[in-house]
């Protein structure tokens, strides 16, 4: 449902249905779109990084957000956290443009980039900046270092000596430091070993069940298939298809529907891939059905 | 191995989150959060520990050396720290407002405060502070020195000093590192700021020395010659209207830019 009352439920709009909890914050809208996208586009000169993108996340989700490399799932993250503007359209988050909340740190937790992290500091030192930044007692960068595995000994080391999977955890961590009731991450599961794959999907599972959104984007079919409630696939900057995990993979996998939706974008203009490929698909049943298990 | 995966993973428990907590997202974020951030960010890496140190430790080091060469004179001593604080101030104010840019860390810094020219005042005001900083340890340096000076060379100490001299030179430290600030968020780009704040002495000089334009020009907009009475203790109107033409350009109109450059800029 999350696509069609999102919209009509809309900024500012509050429906004081019971509240769900989830990090201790009230999330505005009940189970509509906690994260709203509409008709963003974004153009650098000639190019159209993003071209009309419409979706929304709702409460007690897990939205995976697929495409392939350079299909614009940076770009829209970038834009829905006020890093970067839309040409047209706009982002919302609780029902706010991002930049226009006035501490997001406390309700929206975000990791854009594991690896944009100063080499001479040390993890638990990253960490204590945003706690102090955002007003929370230092016990809090404990609490999030033992939620992630990342051991005493690991956070007083240089962030320049982890491995990529070790600056995954640090950045979970830090999106997690505000006990967020939104999560914004992109590529998460990159650099982890099988171990914190595993880890991750039920941290993002257990977050989603307490009430969170969730919205990641990946590369990745499997680890999403495996934790994410719906799907919204992307390909040169367009939704190719939206819908369920279990809409979109039906009948014949999540890869073999992502394959063919994204064979364009691969291969480039005069590829062998149908014409039709490239028209935004809706697969399955229609958007209203989106939100998959949210509120499970 | 013991990671977190191998235990239930409980996020509400061990949760701080208060009704405070709740209302505080309500709220921005205080000013002086930002600015003791921002302040902890310059010494809170190996490399900017060891500029820190570096810039207390050159400042102590002149005074002394300077002592033991030109005598007990405790302005003159203090004035010799100028050297070190002229050559540094610059570039720590560089560093401080280019290494989010560097790092990329400003994907962080400017997700947790959208309000990005509020993390641009916080983070010019600890150098500009330092400068401050740095000019009474100089003195303080200073006092000492010139005693210990005295009664080694057998001299008689001159402790004469024009507070309002003090003053200036003060300001003049504050000015280049303002002016530092100003480069670096104009460049957003480190090395490209170090190398234009290091070789525009050397420009004045030559465009100083070409024609009579020229010695005007450098007259009116080389911060190092405009600033240079502030140290005396007396300006003059002329000399006033010069330093405030030469701050227009090198600070006002740089910061200026850079910030409008800070705001609009697509943090990738």
């Amino acid at each position: 449902m999350g696509i069609a009352r999102g919209r009509k439920a809309g900024p500012g709009v509050e429906t004081r249905r019971t509240p769900v909890r989830c990090g201790g914050v009230r999330i505005r809208g009940g189970l509509g779109g906690v994260i709203e996208f509409n008709h963003v586009s974004k153009i650098y000169g000639k190019a159209k990084a993003l071209d009309d993108v419409t979706f929304t996340v709702a409460a007690g989700s897990v939205t995976g957000f697929l495409g392939p490399n350079g299909a614009g799932k940076s770009t829209a993250l970038r834009i829905l956290v006020g890093l970067s503007r839309p040409s047209s359209g706009s982002a919302t988050v609780l029902g706010l443009p991002y930049a226009g909340m006035a501490c997001p740190g406390l309700r929206v937790g975000t990791l854009l980039d594991a690896g944009a992290r100063h080499p001479g500091r040390t993890g638990r030192e990253v960490l204590t900046l945003g706690a102090i930044t955002l007003g929370l007692p230092r016990t809090r960068v404990g609490e999030v270092l033992d939620l992630v595995g990342l051991t005493e000994r690991e956070s007083r080391r240089t962030v320049g000596g982890y491995s990529l999977g070790m600056r995954q955890r640090l950045g979970i961590a830090h999106a997690l430091l505000g006990t967020p009731a939104v999560l914004i991450l992109d590529e998460p599961a990159n650099g982890l070993d099988p171990q914190g794959i595993h880890w991750m999907r039920r941290l993002l599972r257990d977050l989603a069940d307490s009430g969170c959104a969730v919205l990641l984007s990946s590369h990745l079919l499997h680890e999403v298939e495996q934790v994410a409630d719906h799907i919204v696939m992307i390909g040169r900057g367009r939704v190719l298809a939206q819908g369920t995990t279990g809409e979109l993979g039906r009948g014949r996998g999540l890869e073999e529907t992502f394959l063919e939706l994204t064979a364009h974008a691969d291969r480039g203009p005069g590829s062998t891939a149908s014409p039709g490929s490239t028209a935004s698909q809706e697969i399955g049943a229609s958007p209203e059905t989106g939100t998959g298990r949210g509120g499970a | 191995m013991t990671r977190a995966g191998d235990r239930p993973t409980d996020i509400t428990a061990p949760s701080p989150v208060t009704k405070d907590d709740k209302m505080n997202a309500d709220r921005p974020i205080p000013f002086r959060r930002l600015l003791a951030v921002e302040s902890r960010k310059l010494v809170d890496t190996r490399s900017g520990m060891i500029i820190a140190l570096v810039m207390v430790g050159l400042v102590a080091a002149s005074v002394v050396a300077r002592g033991a060469v030109a005598g007990p004179k405790l302005q003159t001593l203090v004035g010799t720290a100028g050297i070190a604080l002229g050559t540094l101030l610059p570039v720590l104010g560089i560093l401080t407002v280019t290494g989010e840019w560097a790092h990329r860390t400003a994907l962080t810094t400017f997700v947790l405060e959208p309000r990005r020219h509020r993390v641009v005042a916080a983070k010019c005001l600890p150098p500009l502070l330092a400068a401050v900083a740095l000019s009474l340890f100089a003195m303080l340096v200073a006092v000492p020195a010139t005693a210990v000076v005295s009664g080694v060379q057998n001299v008689p100490a001159v402790w004469e000093v024009q507070p309002l001299a003090l003053l200036g030179w003060t300001g003049g430290n504050v000015l280049v590192a303002a002016a530092g600030l100003a480069l670096g968020a104009l460049l957003l780009n480190a090395p490209a700021a170090i190398v234009i704040n290091f070789s525009t002495p050397v420009l004045w000089a030559v465009v100083g020395r070409l024609d009579s334009a020229g010695a005007t020009l450098a007259e009116w907009l080389d911060l190092g010659t405009t600033a240079a009475p502030l140290t005396s203790g007396d300006m003059t109107w002329s000399e006033g209207a010069r330093l405030a033409t030469s701050v227009a350009f090198w600070i006002a109109i740089p910061m200026a830019a850079g910030l409008v450059r800070v705001l609009r800029k697509e943090v990738t």
